[in-house]
């Protein structure tokens, strides 16, 4: 035999493990079944993300408007309070005679 | 091609010894080629859709699998590198005779320790049965090269075993 036959006798093809097929089978199968499952999750979880986010810029908002307008109420019900006494104090100097006044 | 699990167990059974033989004769490690293939293996599941035909399996395998090998021992350095010169001598085989198991280790060790591209050209050279031209193109290297590889690797070997001819009388 020459060398290269030798070479060859000495490089030729040998099998794994018996069980090498069926375990790189087995974890290529667990391998993937996540990715598969990631997808579907992630949409799930980001819809309701938004939907939580949503609901909670609606509520804020609304309870922003309705402070606004308890205060508008407020500075309203002051300036008609305000009006009211100038009102008063007029109709007090008018029924007054002017002689009570000067003493 | 289908990544159909079942249709993918097949397709490792056809290929298992030829992925597994290379990364065995390339580290001298069995358990270490066990695993070196089993991530072979893995990638082309995931490669599977967008491989053709039968063929394109073959020459992808042994594609990443010469790739894979001399990228772990370049980044891993398991195995030292050491020129084939400094190779430790060999136990002598007693004559060139038919499947010589003493002389067929002594072989796979002097392999085992050439450099790396010479390495994986032996083995897809003498393992695979491949010319240099597919040799060229299964590595993506130039065929002068693969040539000049196969001449000095076998230049070497030649003068290794005559030497432990030698040192035996």
């Amino acid at each position: 035999m020459n060398l290269e036959d030798e070479l060859r006798a000495a490089l030729r093809r040998e099998d794994p493990s018996p069980d090498f097929a069926r375990r790189v089978a087995a974890r290529a199968q667990s391998s993937t079944k996540p990715a598969r499952g990631i997808p579907w999750m992630m949409w799930a979880a980001a819809i309701a993300a938004l939907l939580v986010i949503g609901f909670s810029a609606a509520y804020e908002y609304q309870q922003i408007k309705a402070e606004r307008a308890s205060r508008d109420a407020v500075i309203a019900l002051r300036i008609a309070a305000d009006k009211l006494n100038i009102a008063r104090e007029r109709v007090v100097r008018r029924e007054t005679p002017a002689n009570t006044r000067e003493n | 091609m289908s990544d159909d699990p079942e249709r993918f167990e097949v397709l490792v059974r056809e290929h298992q010894a030829m992925v597994f033989s290379m990364a065995c004769r390339y580290l001298r490690n069995r358990a270490l080629a066990e695993e070196i293939a089993q991530e072979v293996f893995l990638q082309l599941y995931r490669k599977l859709p967008s491989l053709e035909s039968e063929d394109h399996v073959v020459h992808w395998l042994r594609w990443v699998t010469a790739h894979r090998l001399i990228d772990h021992s370049r980044h891993e350095k398991r195995r030292p590198q050491s020129p084939l010169e400094d190779a430790p001598e060999p136990a002598a085989a007693d004559s060139m005779s038919d499947a010589d198991p003493l002389l067929s280790e002594m072989l796979r060790d002097l392999v085992a320790s050439l450099p790396e591209n010479a390495r994986v050209v032996m083995i897809l050279r003498y393992q695979e049965d491949l010319d240099p031209m597919d040799i060229a193109r299964a590595l993506d290297m130039p065929i002068a090269t693969v040539k000049s590889h196969l001449q000095r690797s076998l230049a070497l070997l030649r003068d290794k075993l005559s030497r432990q001819k030698g040192v035996g009388k």
